[in-house]
């Protein structure tokens, strides 16, 4: 047979909701056809899909999805899926024709059916799921849709609240849903329906099988509203009435004992199930029905009605017995008919009177008799008068509540609470009838009431005179459609059943007379009381949404909060101690665990000069870590200290290139953070806090830790020197540098060739520095305090005033006059030695990056000799372009090869010809070092020049201040 | 000649060259220089998917599965190879499409509000693509350092207090983290005497038992550099506020950066501690798991205080490195297909979220335009001022509000895992992954700790919904008139680009979990990998 | 003399984690540049120490591997001692910058309360 219909049904109501998108935004009655012909169409498609399902066969169609993780889009439809679709559908279309009389001019029809037809999708989705993760997916669409649905009125409080309380608990749910399905999908190894259908016994066998009941039956009580989840429906009443007829009616609250229903077969049966659904069935059973006669809201006692019936509904899938089951399908489609007539008729009185305040309505009737009438059977078949369809389902519920299916107490108090709750149920029903429509008409109404348009009442009378024909004919109406469902939702099953109206004199109609009576009674006695009592006695306090409220502050607020900051930090100190601590835990982890083997493969020679420097290395190191505070100077020099010792070091263990590099990398530094230093806060001991026990207990801690990690890179480097080196790929080098790199010194070979890719990588972060040092400057606001010259200048300035014959600045300008003149003559000198250095890097120490350093080096010695000002008007120098340059070059060069063919940065000194031994090596590699000399030049000098500048802006600074001074 | 084999260098040249033209040009050219950027980051993009249908191994590529390149052409283990393969490519184009998406964004107006982005941009690619290819320790540092550099400079963009406060923090825990790599891999060179990556592979079972011992400590504190780039608890703290620091389009770029610390813990970890290392398998793999965990916990706690979205979009990138971080300890092949698919996911719905930030922030108070409020503080010379004006240019967004509320309720789905977005199809991947390690139908019984991360993952995007739910409703449906923002075209359009892929990923979910499902199987077997950079003598030659 | 090296990396990274945990931004540079110094020396002992041997070959490129001392670590310490450089240069700088803006040199840009 051709499933295409199947597809369809899934697939109109989401196109449509995307056609209505572009539709113009004020346009009323387009949307409206749009969503009407979706529902008919539908509705047409599961129609012709009976026949087949009629006969008891599934109607399958799979569209191959994630295959790998067992995950398609598998539809299936079988009599129960058939049935809801069809009442979804119905009822759908039902609404879409009240909703065309009922929604308001200032309302936007467009967004409202957008997301109507998408919830009716996701709905249809749930229903034909094939595929537990697919219902899932469905599952939460029809909760986000919902939550959309419930705000769409989002300027009121109410509405927003509602909503958002709405998507909370059925969002948990749907979450619980998911780990469940996931459980089920462990224990079975399919996701597919069916083949969990089938493997009931083993589920429930399964050691697994507590969390998944507990999981899911999460997922669906927080669906349909059952104690103790039941309090977000009320509040949920903030929506449209039209939503409330379809989503809490209908469709979504549907969605969780459609659920249960679904996977009655598999789950059902075993005490844990029995105890959790008849605690939670009973429960919302009375208290719903309770708190029902309470409300003086109508949408309100329509809501907590809805939460007893569904709780009635759930009571009876509890008993895990078949007949229970099927009256539990009977109902589901008996309370969809009412109640939805219910919520329709609830929003026409609402529409005409405007207000839904029972105590303010009143003698309705003779207004709008017609409607008046229709609720009044809607609100019996609610009681379960007989002769209407709720009766029957309640007959049977009677006659599955007193058998006994499992000996616990929860057994033996069913049938009262049954018989409570119907009786109640009858209560709110006639107070429904009697405060609205019967008694003398108050002297004023919000707004005159009068008869809703015929085609606004039409879905009520409809699904009243369903009520009707269903109650006084069952068998001959809903009888093969219910069996239909029945027997597919059962499987094998299926009881025998009768839909009979009259079963003779027994047990359960007792139960109805006495339930019928008892509510009557209770509501003659207790009416007046009812219609001023401010809340429910008791159960009334406990107010769901509030304590909701108060847990979600809690949690998602206040605890948040508390254990963010617990576990959390913002200060630096707190988190470079992680840091070290936790390093120091992974190298040492290692070693102590499988011990440190410390071989002394190596003989130690002990080399007294050596050690002699390092006695004042590390002096150095100590010092300036102890003076860094408030001697900051003295921390520097003694920095420098540090350096020279690890410079001598290189040399002293054959590492020129080492040596040389450090020693000129020292100097640059050395003179930025000189510059540097004048913009620090001045310091000293003077101010110097008396600390407490508390940061001297921290200080030793840090001392603890910082021992630690020295210790740590102590013994680490000591144990690794002392081992026969590995056989290491350095030999290669070795052999390679001079027969095809072409150089003898290894080390610049291999920066430039072997890998020269590090070194492009590591200029380039030079040059990011440099670009980046000159763009924060540029936006550079020095302190305040730090505005005003340094002392020293301020002196020159204030011996230049005091004598006449001295303009200002002229002292500065004598200050260090000879050293800055040597050092002017020293500019060409550094440039010849920059130049050297180039040269010879290929075959000894030296190289691009040192020259580079040297030239930059002879750069700020002119700074320093002669000011910023003197330099930048006798030599221009562009240092974003010798970076740029610098960087295009070395680039470029490496590019060359791919165009010979070779991989990028292949040298190409053994393709020269001449011999160059003690010559210019005329390698590639060599102009490569070029493009390293530009580069790092540029960024230097960019990064010294954009400190140095910024005493020239303070000048400006003071020069303004000054001039303000002098003017007033 | 056959130029493809240049492909594997291309990432990493093109944006060398074109951020080092940029800087020749002048620098007030802002529309010239944003066109070659683009262009630029265009070509890259076409160059990282011919990369992945090399790496596909589709057979009109030859059916190359795995491809290295020796630069300069030395042979492999002793000179640097660049090695592609279905992660890296992978993680490539995700790169390529994050930084078209984030460089369009900032041509409204985040690009010519101080010198040099399009620069720093280009230069952050570079390293991001050097990381992501290359297959030897000490070059990887470097190009960790390249990404840094550039995204210090790219952090600090435009100044500011917050800017300068948050970046010193980051600055200085990156450092200490470099020195921590540099520490790391001088051990394992120290002990091992390699720096290539497939070498160490091989080599590692051949180390004196004596000096193993070292070498894991070497590997230990590389793994804590990696660590603390990818942004595990206790070492994660700085990087909601930096995040929430950056300009919009540099943090929807840095979204990738923490996934670079994570790729590289899977790429080392699963190359050389992996299965096929013996008794050094699995090597911290527990620490990750835990850690991994304690990361979502954390995070999950921070989404729910955040009181702006620029934390909670901070905390959610927190979680996704959390979730990352966890997989990758289980290590299982079908936990780590999930996983890659998650990253795919939450790297795009993230990044979408930073750029959204921005406007919805200037929907709720239309005169804090973040820039203007730099301008006026910091700004002092005069060209800044000239550069506000190119600010009008563009085409103005209709119906910019609905755009921006869609598109907030889209980001919320994903980042909460929710149906039917990607999000969802990546949490279940590894959902599924976790429970059924051998596929679907494997009943063997799951260990608690798998239950906890399960329970963890599926409890953070709770969170997540909450609070996202929290301040949609504040922002979206408050009461009072929402002020229409100034939103321009191509403001939005990266932002729907990229929620659109996220839909992409749904639909072809098929497709996509097939490829990841390849790339962690190609994880779990490193021979290919092994021998497509050792074994293979032409040196550019691609392993058949 | 390897134990002498030991001793020194060991007493320079402890000076230099120990600045590191100050609060202030100057003892955090300095910090750094110390435990910059440290590792540097870290790796290059990695090589292990030789003395006289440094890796540059005879005219006509003779010497072997065995009578030279390991150019990979020295290579290594090369490009470390460059970025090292840039990046304390950098770190410098947005102190300065930091102090300008937030008034004083804390690391957090505010004084502990």
């Amino acid at each position: 047979m051709d499933p295409s219909p199947l597809l369809l049904i899934l697939a109109l109501p989401f196109i449509a909701s995307l056609a209505v998108v572009l539709l113009p935004s004020a346009s009323r009655e387009p949307p409206t056809w749009v969503a009407g012909a979706t529902m008919l169409a539908c509705l047409a498609c599961s129609l012709a899909l009976y026949p087949s399902v009629g006969a008891g066969e599934v109607v399958r169609y799979t569209i191959s999805w994630i295959p790998a993780l067992g995950l398609d889009m598998t539809l299936r439809m079988d009599g129960f899926a058939w049935v809801f679709v069809t009442m979804v559908t119905g009822i759908g279309f039902l609404v879409v024709m009240y909703t065309r009389y009922y929604i308001s001019a200032e309302d936007s029809v467009r967004r409202f059916y957008q997301l109507f037809l998408a919830f009716t999708g996701s709905m249809l989705g749930v229903v034909l799921s094939g595929n537990l993760v697919l219902l899932v997916v469905f599952w939460e669409m029809t909760s986000i849709f919902s939550f959309l649905l419930i705000g769409y009125w989002h300027h009121s409080q109410g509405a927003r609240d509602g909503a958002r309380m709405a998507l909370t608990v059925t969002g948990v749910g749907g979450l619980a849903l998911l780990g469940g399905v996931l459980i089920i999908g462990h224990i079975v190894g399919s996701y597919d329906l069916d083949s969990v259908l089938a493997s009931g016994d083993a589920i429930r066998s399964h050691a697994l099988y507590v969390p998944a009941l507990l999981l899911v039956l999460l997922g669906a009580l927080t669906k349909s509203a059952q104690f103790p989840f039941h309090f977000w429906l009320p509040n949920a009443m903030a929506a449209p009435t039209p939503v409330s007829a379809f989503l809490h009616s209908a469709t979504m609250v549907k969605a969780g004992v459609f659920l249960m229903a679904r996977l009655w077969p598999v789950l059902s049966g075993t005490q844990e199930w029995f105890v959790i659904l008849g605690l939670a069935g009973m429960a919302s059973l009375v208290l719903g029905a309770y708190l029902a006669m309470f409300q003086h809201d109508l949408k309100g006692l329509l809501a907590y009605s809805t939460i007893s019936h569904l709780g009635l509904i759930t009571l009876l899938l509890s008993l895990g017995s078949p007949l229970g089951a099927v009256a539990a399908i009977f109902h589901m489609l008996n309370h969809a008919t009412f109640k939805a007539s219910l919520f329709m008729a609830a929003g026409i009185i609402d529409h005409e009177t405007g207000t839904r305040d029972l105590r303010k309505l009143s003698g309705l009737f003779r207004y709008m008799p017609i409607t008046g009438t229709l609720a009044m059977v809607a609100s019996a078949a609610m009681a379960g008068v007989p002769l209407l369809n709720g009766f029957l389902s309640k007959e049977m519920f009677f006659a599955e509540a007193v058998e006994t299916h499992a000996d616990s107490w929860v057994d033996i108090i069913a049938p009262y609470a049954a018989v409570l709750g119907s009786a109640l149920a009858v209560t709110y029903s006639l107070r429904l009838i009697h405060s609205i429509f019967l008694g003398a008409p108050p002297e004023s109404f919000p707004r005159e009431p009068h008869e809703p348009p015929f085609w606004m009442r039409f879905p009520v009378m409809f699904l009243v005179v369903a009520c009707l024909v269903v109650g006084i004919m069952p068998a001959q109406t809903i009888g093969p459609f219910l069996h239909v469902a029945v027997a597919s939702a059962l499987g094998s099953a299926t009881p025998q059943y009768s839909l009979a109206i009259w079963h003779g004199f027994n047990i359960p109609l007792a139960m109805s007379v006495i339930a019928l009576v008892a509510g009557a009674l209770l509501y003659l006695g207790a009416a007046n009381y009812l219609e001023c009592a401010e809340r429910a006695p008791i159960f009334g306090r406990i107010q769901g949404q509030r304590v909701f409220e108060r847990v979600t502050v809690a949690i998602s607020w206040r605890w948040a909060r508390m254990m963010q900051e617990t576990f959390g930090t913002n200060r630096l100190q707190a988190q470079m101690r992680l840091i070290a601590v936790v390093a120091i835990a992974a190298g040492a982890a290692p070693l102590l665990l499988s011990g440190l083997g410390l071989r002394q493969a190596r003989p130690i020679q002990l080399d007294l000069a050596f050690a002699g420097l390092w006695i004042i290395g590390a002096i150095c190191a100590v010092a300036a870590a102890y003076l860094a505070k408030f001697h900051r100077l003295a921390a520097l020099a003694l920095l420098g200290g540090t350096g020279l010792a690890t410079c001598t070091t290189f040399f002293w263990l054959s590492a020129p290139d080492l040596a040389a590099t450090q020693l000129v990398v020292e100097i640059v530094t050395t003179v930025l953070i000189l510059l540097g230093l004048r913009w620090l806060p001045k310091r000293s001991e003077a101010f110097a806090t008396e600390e407490g026990w508390l940061s001297r207990l921290r200080r030793s801690r840090d001392l603890a830790i910082a021992v630690a990690a020295g210790l740590g890179m102590a013994v680490m480097s000591y144990a690794v020197m002392t081992r026969d080196a590995p056989d290491s790929i350095s030999r290669f080098f070795v052999e390679k540098a001079y027969s095809e790199g072409g150089g003898r010194n290894i080390v610049n070979v291999i920066l430039v060739d072997f890998r020269g890719f590090d070194t492009l990588g590591e200029i380039t972060v030079l040059g990011i520095v440099a670009i980046t040092v000159f763009a924060l400057l540029r936006r550079f606001r020095p302190a305040p305090d730090s505005i005003e010259l340094p002392e020293q200048q301020r002196i020159q300035r204030s011996y230049d005033d005091a004598d006449p014959d001295r303009d200002a600045g002229t002292t500065k300008m004598e200050y260090l006059f000879v050293p800055a003149v040597i050092m002017q003559w020293m500019f060409p000198v550094v440039i010849v030695l920059a130049a050297y250095l180039f040269v010879r890097g290929h075959d000894a120490p030296g190289g691009g990056f040192a020259a580079g350093v040297a030239m930059a080096a002879g750069f700020i010695l002119q700074y320093m000799a002669a000011g910023t000002r003197w330099v930048e008007d006798r030599l221009r120098i562009l240092p974003v372009v010798w970076i740029g340059g610098g960087l295009l070059i070395a680039a470029l060069t490496g590019l060359v090869s791919v165009l010979l063919g070779d991989p990028f940065l292949t040298s190409y000194f053994r393709y020269a010809e001449v011999p160059l031994i003690g010559k210019v090596p005329l390698a590639s590699a060599a102009l490569f070092d070029l493009g390293v000399f530009s580069l790092v030049v540029g960024a230097t000098v960019l990064m010294l020049i954009a400190i140095a500048h910024q005493s020239i802006r303070r000048l400006r600074a003071a020069r303004l201040e000054e001039e303000r001074q002098k003017w007033n | 000649m056959d130029w493809s084999r240049h492909l594997l260098v291309v990432p990493v040249l093109l944006p060398l060259l074109t951020g080092s033209l940029l800087l020749l040009i002048g620098e007030v050219r802002h529309t010239l220089k944003a066109l070659i950027s683009l262009a630029s980051c265009v070509l890259l993009l076409v160059a990282a998917c011919a990369l992945l249908r090399l790496a596909a191994g589709l057979p009109e590529t030859g059916g190359a599965l795995t491809a290295s390149y020796a630069v300069a052409d030395w042979p492999a283990p002793f000179a640097i190879v660049l090695v592609v393969d279905r992660l890296s490519a992978m993680m490539l184009v995700v790169t390529g499409i994050l930084a078209l998406a984030s460089l369009i964004f900032s041509m409204a107006r985040w690009h010519s509000a101080a010198p040099h982005f399009h620069t720093l941009f280009q230069f952050l690619l570079m390293g991001l693509g050097g990381a992501f290819l290359t297959g030897d320790l000490f070059n990887l540092f470097v190009f960790f350092e390249v990404t840094l550099a550039a995204s210090y400079g790219l952090l600090l963009y435009g100044s500011g207090t917050f800017r300068v406060r948050s970046g010193l923090h980051y600055i200085a825990i990156n450092l200490a983290a470099s020195l921590l790599f540099l520490i790391g891999v001088a051990l394992i060179y120290g002990v091992a005497g390699t720096l290539n990556m497939a070498d160490l592979a091989v080599r590692l079972p051949a180390v004196v038992e004596a000096d193993k011992p070292l070498l894991y400590a070497g590997a230990a504190i590389l793994g804590v550099a990696f660590l603390v780039k990818a942004g595990m608890w206790p070492l994660c703290f700085w990087l909601p506020s930096a995040y929430m620091a950056a300009a919009a389009p540099v943090a929807a770029l840095f979204v990738i950066l923490t996934k670079v610390g994570a790729y590289s813990l899977l790429r080392i970890g699963l190359l050389v501690f992996g299965p096929a290392a013996g008794e050094a398998a699995g090597f911290g793999g527990t620490v990750l798991l835990w850690g991994g965990m304690a990361t979502i916990a954390f995070a999950t706690f921070g989404i729910l205080a955040s009181q702006t979205l620029g934390t909670l979009a901070g905390y959610s990138v927190l979680i996704s490195s959390g979730t990352l971080l966890a997989a990758i300890g289980i290590g299982e092949r079908a936990v780590i297909s999930g996983a890659l698919f998650y990253l795919v996911s939450s790297t795009f719905s993230t990044a979408a979220f930073f750029m959204l930030i921005e406007l919805v922030e200037r929907a709720r108070e239309p005169a804090a335009d973040l820039l203007a409020v730099t301008m006026e503080a910091y700004g002092d010379e005069s060209e800044e001022e000239e550069e506000r004006e190119d600010e009008q240019v563009g085409v103005i967004m209709p119906g910019a509000l609905a755009v921006l509320g869609l598109s907030f309720g889209v980001i919320a789905i994903l980042l909460a895992g929710l149906p039917p977005l990607s999000g969802f199809i990546a949490k279940f991947a590894m959902l599924t992954g976790m429970l059924n390690p051998a596929g679907l139908g494997d009943t063997a019984a799951v260990p608690g700790r798998i239950w906890g991360l399960v329970a963890l993952v599926i409890l953070s995007g709770l969170a997540a919904l909450i609070a996202m739910m929290r301040s949609g409703i504040r922002i979206f449906w408050a009461p009072m008139e929402l002020i229409v923002p100034r939103v321009l075209v191509v403001e939005v359009a990266p932002i729907v680009a990229l929620l659109t892929l996220c839909l992409m990923l749904v639909v072809q979910g098929g497709a996509v979990v097939a490829y990841t499902d390849a790339a962690a199987r190609a994880l779990h077997t490193p021979a290919t990998y092994i021998q497509s950079v050792l074994g293979v003598s032409p040196p550019a030659g691609s392993a058949p | 003399m390897e134990l002498t090296l030991a001793i020194a990396i060991g007493v320079i990274t402890g000076s230099g984690v120990w600045l590191v945990l100050r609060p202030r931004t100057y003892q955090l540079v300095i910090g750094l540049s110390l435990l910059a110094y440290a590792v540097n020396l870290f790796i290059f002992s990695m090589g292990r120490l030789r003395i006289g041997a440094a890796p540059v070959l005879g005219p006509g490129g003779a010497g072997s591997a065995a009578d030279l001392a390991d150019p990979i670590p020295q290579a290594l310490v090369l490009t470390a001692i460059v970025i090292g450089f840039a990046t304390t240069a950098l770190l410098l700088v947005v102190l300065l910058v930091a102090r300008g803006l937030t008034g004083n040199d804390h690391v957090d840009g505010r004084e502990k309360r």
